[in-house]
């Protein structure tokens, strides 16, 4: 019985790291600057190709993950420099940027490093508890998952930046006003999102199959998980992937994948017509 | 990288076309093929072989003086993966450049995407992959292996080797649902039992539920069709989750090459029944791979999908100069012969007169624990016989249809 | 009536405008005179999504809703077609399949439509729960393959896609090539001038009131809802016309027509061209699907590359559109040079007048 127990907390915990980590930078990109970054699964993409790169140079698994999301980060913060920069007044068009974006990045990929990268492995091997086998390497995800919200929530709640970045994306002329460098704030709230994206990449490319367009998969579950979340980013996005996870988990176990995944979107569905606002609305209201 | 390659190749092809037109008879103009193969997007990694493949048989073909004396032109387009693609470029190859032959597709709908835009011409088409089986369709030639040789041989060889019960991954869609299909029929025959059927939605990467469901199924082996690189993944998961079970397919290995792209010991005892993998050591096929890799040196795999496009030109070399027409009702009328026959890199392949579907030599193939390729056991050539003992007959009807064990011909 | 055509919210009028309007459609109409027929046949295929396109421009540039599942209303139709035209036979029922299946497509859009607007959902989460409906029903039709999925005779066929529908037929004469171009540039026509004579009604100005400010619309005493409801209903009608046309141009329709990348073509089609106007739409519609094709065709491997600096290029550089910027420039230029040898007043008469938002 405790087997069957764990198991079902272990696929929890699978389904609500891959939520979280994959939608943690974007409920910065998008959530709180309301940039619709399209290239997201590329910055992940980007994360796990700088991961496998590092690996097959020799260098640790840990560093060269932690090395792959400031990668991820640094090329964010160029990027908004260059492009997102000027669709923060007009953000649907950053959805046409930023999809013309990915298109580039993803085929040349494919041109320069070709069509499929060798694996790297998964470290960390496994445990048995009653009849069942697990990867200990995916429990190292959920609680990487874990600290990540932990990080967010100090980062934005805690530190003088977090206040700062706060008001910068509510009333970017006021903060501005009252001496914010709001430029730079954005471009430090871009980077960490993309390094976010990056750390997704790199935390899941020992698990995946590396291919150019292998940022789709992530796509689909990051945006839907952010935008029922709602406005507020810390209070919106975890609920929300934890929501989404049980639903998603409890109709993949008994109904498998195909009615998993269809229900999970009938339930985004009906959870933004019952809160037009998203999820941190009633959250944040209750709250108060 | 490849774009360069193309050109000169295309730079190639013309020097040659003028040196052959110079020397032999007046100007014949070139016989042109139509390819259409996704060297992007998702499929690219399984896409680029079958580019390469057919370039190399051109490349050859043309400079052992072409067919019928006439060199042949490759035009290539690629689709990118998309079906509405298939049939804009289908038209474009068809229509306007107005090709002799088309060849390709790699999943089972962009054929189905062109062929009813090939069955309102009279132009012939190659499909050059391994499918799920059961085309009757008279424009279409198949040249890849097809169920009744690749699960007809595996599963019995699996059961009798590892147990009774199997469980099934395979992707949602037509390839992988009608495969389930034949492995249900098989299994029922051999007395065996399908302990768990799972069918994956295309770009799933996340398989920890699955694996669960497997170990309590408690099967003796995995049937694995699973399809595309986020499919792939599972490999590598099972492995870290230590599920340890054989497991046997018919497209992982010699298509996918996922013993290539993984890290052993992720693939350890998987196995599969192919009429190709690089790793058959033959005289015909090693020199089939030297001349690849000359060309291609960056090639990580030359896979079966490759291969038997390389073979579909061969394939229609041969039909056209026996036929000595490039018409399809003459070379349809050499099919009819049972005569179509090419020496290939495997062995003598021929194509069915009922079905237009190849023969093959198969060979069941296993993958160690460093993800060594070893041949269990050869089981000769096996012909494509399913199609015609249900009632395909192509010689007498085109029935343009797709059949699969519950969707048979009507009796009339 | 005729005096609709001309208003604030399209871009475009007078006789300048009207002379080039029938100088373009008289020069399509004698294209297939002089050009190959398989370039006709593609052009007619292009301006089988143009539909789709100036559906959303409506929903999305007069109306403010950003709809990201218009391939949901493609769908149903065009499945609905195939299921309609093999069940009722060919010839002539085809007509009514067409015409059935785009009914369908509206009674969905009013059903799901319904849905959202009485809920209250607006901005984004429009655009999720559409991109998630369309979702759904990809991964629904991805899994039909087997036999046991069938309407009526009619096999949906799952991944593989459904085939074996008849084009569209009058008696037995079946509707392609040059017929079929004809036919298109004839909806296309009809299309383009209702919905700009729809956009300049009292009924349009309503639309667009509402995108610019819901509440106020409201506090003039209309209940935006109802317009929003009519403009979605139209927007995923057009949406489900070229779903319909799409699966009797190929006699065959996929769920990949459905799912992702297809969902999100439409709105880059629209967001490049300019969404703020029909024309700019029409016109950047049809040289982009043109343009995408052609970069495919010739450049290979670098295509995706190319149309991605294509879209880069275009959003940065001239951020109302592509079609837009083009025509402001050149409008500008020609007032300039008006300016320098009349008076100022005529060159401002003539001048283009975008509506900003």
């Amino acid at each position: 019985m405790s087997a069957e127990l764990f198991s079902v907390f272990y696929q929890f915990a699978d389904v609500f790291a891959f939520l979280i980590l994959s939608a943690a930078g974007l409920a910065i990109v998008f959530g709180m600057m309301g940039v619709i970054n399209m290239a997201h699964g590329e910055f992940i993409m980007c994360g796990a190709y700088v991961t496998v790169g590092l690996v097959n140079l020799g260098v640790p698994l840990p560093i060269a993950q932690i090395l792959a999301a400031l990668t991820a980060g640094i090329i964010g913060m160029i990027v908004e420099l260059l492009i997102v920069r000027r669709f923060y007044k007009r953000p649907l068009d950053s959805l046409l940027a930023t999809w013309g974006l990915s298109l580039i990045v993803t085929q040349s990929m494919l041109l320069i490093v070709g069509s499929a990268v060798r694996g790297i492995g998964t470290p960390e091997g496994s445990f048995a508890i009653g009849g069942y086998t697990f990867s200990t390497y995916r429990l190292v995800l959920f609680f990487c998952a874990v600290a990540v919200l932990a990080g967010l929530y100090i980062i934005f709640m805690k530190t003088r930046f977090g206040v700062i970045a706060r008001a910068t994306m509510q009333n970017a002329a006021m903060a501005k006003a009252l001496g914010a460098r709001t430029g730079r704030i954005y471009s430090i709230s871009f980077g960490i999102g993309t390094a976010l994206a990056g750390l997704c990449g790199a935390l899941y490319a020992p698990t995946m199959t590396l291919i150019p367009t292998m940022g789709a998969t992530f796509v689909v579950e990051s945006f839907v998980t952010v935008v029922i979340g709602g406005a507020n980013v810390l209070l919106g996005t975890a609920p929300a992937a934890v929501f989404l996870a049980m639903i998603r988990m409890a109709l993949n176990a008994s109904y498998g994948q195909i009615i998993g995944q269809i229900g999970m979107l009938f339930a985004v569905i009906l959870i933004i017509r019952v809160l037009p606002e998203g999820l941190s609305s009633v959250l944040v209201r209750r709250g108060r | 990288m490849n774009s360069g390659r193309i050109v000169g190749m295309a730079l190639l092809g013309a020097m040659l076309g003028i040196a052959a037109t110079g020397s032999t008879q007046a100007a014949e103009p070139p016989l042109k093929v139509g390819l259409l193969e996704d060297v992007s997007g998702d499929l690219a990694f399984m896409g680029m072989p079958k580019l390469h493949g057919s370039q190399l048989a051109v490349e050859e073909i043309n400079k052992s003086g072409g067919i019928l004396g006439r060199q042949i032109e490759l035009i290539h387009l690629d689709p990118q993966g998309d079906n509405a693609r298939y049939q804009e470029f289908g038209r474009r190859l068809l229509n306007r450049d107005k090709v002799d032959v088309l060849i390709g597709g790699i999943t089972s709908a962009s054929r189905e995407a062109l062929r009813p835009i090939v069955d309102r011409t009279t132009t012939p088409y190659f499909y050059t992959n391994q499918y799920e089986g059961g085309v009757c369709d008279a424009s279409m030639i198949s040249m890849g292996a097809v169920p009744e040789q690749q699960f007809s041989t595996l599963i019995p060889w699996m059961v009798q080797k590892f147990g009774k019960k199997v469980y099934v991954i395979a992707a949602d869609y037509n390839f992988g649902q009608i495969s389930a299909e034949w492995n249900r029929k098989i299994m029922k025959d051999l007395g065996g039992e399908v302990v768990g059927e799972e069918f994956i939605p295309l770009g799933v990467s996340q398989f920890a539920q699955t694996i669960q469901n497997i170990q309590k199924a408690k099967p003796d082996w995995l049937l694995t069709i699973n399809v595309g690189a986020a499919q792939d993944s599972f490999f590598e998961q099972a492995a870290a989750a230590n599920l340890n079970l054989p497991m046997g397919s018919s497209i992982k290995i010699m298509l996918g090459f996922e013993h290539k792209r993984f890290k052993p010991p992720a693939l350890n005892n998987m196995h599969a029944t192919a009429n190709w993998f690089e790793e058959i050591d033959t005289p015909e096929a090693n020199d089939f791979k030297k001349r690849w890799h000359a060309k291609f040196p960056d090639e990580l795999y030359i896979n079966d999908m490759g291969y038997n496009a390389y073979n579909a030109l061969y394939m229609y070399k041969a039909l056209v100069e026996k036929a000595k027409s490039t018409k399809l009702e003459d070379m349809r009328k050499v099919i009819a012969t049972g005569d179509a026959c090419i020496d290939a890199p495997e062995g003598k392949v021929c194509i069915d007169p009922k079905s237009q579907h190849t023969s093959h030599r198969m060979r069941l193939i296993s993958v160690g624990p460093k993800h060594e390729v070893t041949v269990e056991k050869d089981y000769g050539t096996i012909q494509p016989y399913w199609l015609g003992e249900i009632g395909c007959d192509l010689t007498k009807k085109n029935d343009k249809d797709q059949y699969t064990p519950s969707h048979l011909p009507s009796k009339s | 009536m005729l005096k609709l055509l001309d208003g604030p919210q399209t871009l475009g009028r007078g006789r300048i405008f009207w002379s080039c309007f029938l100088a373009v459609l008289a020069g399509a109409l004698i294209y297939p005179l002089f050009a190959d027929s398989y370039d006709v046949g593609n052009f007619a295929y292009f301006l089988i999504w143009i539909f789709m396109a100036l559906g959303l421009c409506l929903m999305w540039g007069y109306g403010g809703m950003l709809s990201f599942g218009q391939t949901f209303f493609f769908g149903i139709a065009g499945y609905g077609y195939g299921v309609l035209a093999i069940n009722m036979g060919g010839g002539t029922a085809t007509i009514a399949a067409l015409v059935l299946s785009v009914v369908i497509a509206m009674i969905a859009a009013g059903i799901l439509g319904y849905f959202m607007i009485w809920g209250g959902i607006s901005g984004i989460f429009f655009g999720i729960v559409t991109l998630s409906a369309t979702l759904v029903l990809a991964f629904f039709l991805g899994q039909t393959a087997g036999p046991e999925w069938h309407i009526g005779s009619a096999r949906l066929n799952g991944f593989n896609g459904m085939k074996g529908m008849d084009p569209l037929t009058v008696g037995s004469f079946d509707i392609e090539g040059s017929a079929l171009y004809y036919v298109m540039i004839a909806l296309i026509v009809i299309v383009y001038i209702a919905l700009r004579m729809l956009v300049n009604s009292s009924v349009g100005n309503v639309i667009v009131a509402t995108r610019e400010n819901p509440q106020r619309a409201e506090m003039l005493g209309y209940d935006v809802r109802k317009y929003q409801l009519l403009t979605f209903v139209i927007g995923s009608g057009l949406a489900g016309l070229s779903g319909a046309l799409y699966t009797s141009w190929g006699q065959f329709i996929t769920p990949s027509s459905i799912g992702l990348p297809a969902a999100a073509m439409p709105i880059v089609w629209v967001a490049f061209s300019g969404r703020n106007d029909l024309t700019a739409t029409l016109v950047g519609s049809f040289l982009l699907l043109f343009g995408f094709q052609t970069i495919t065709v010739y450049s290979q491997q670098a295509a995706l590359v190319l149309m991605g600096v294509l879209l880069l290029a275009t959003v940065m550089l001239a951020p109302q559109g592509f079609v837009l910027g083009i025509g402001k420039l050149v409008v500008d230029w020609w007032s300039r040079r008006r300016r320098r040898n009349e008076s100022p007043a005529l060159a401002d008469a003539g001048r283009l007048q975008s509506d900003e938002t």
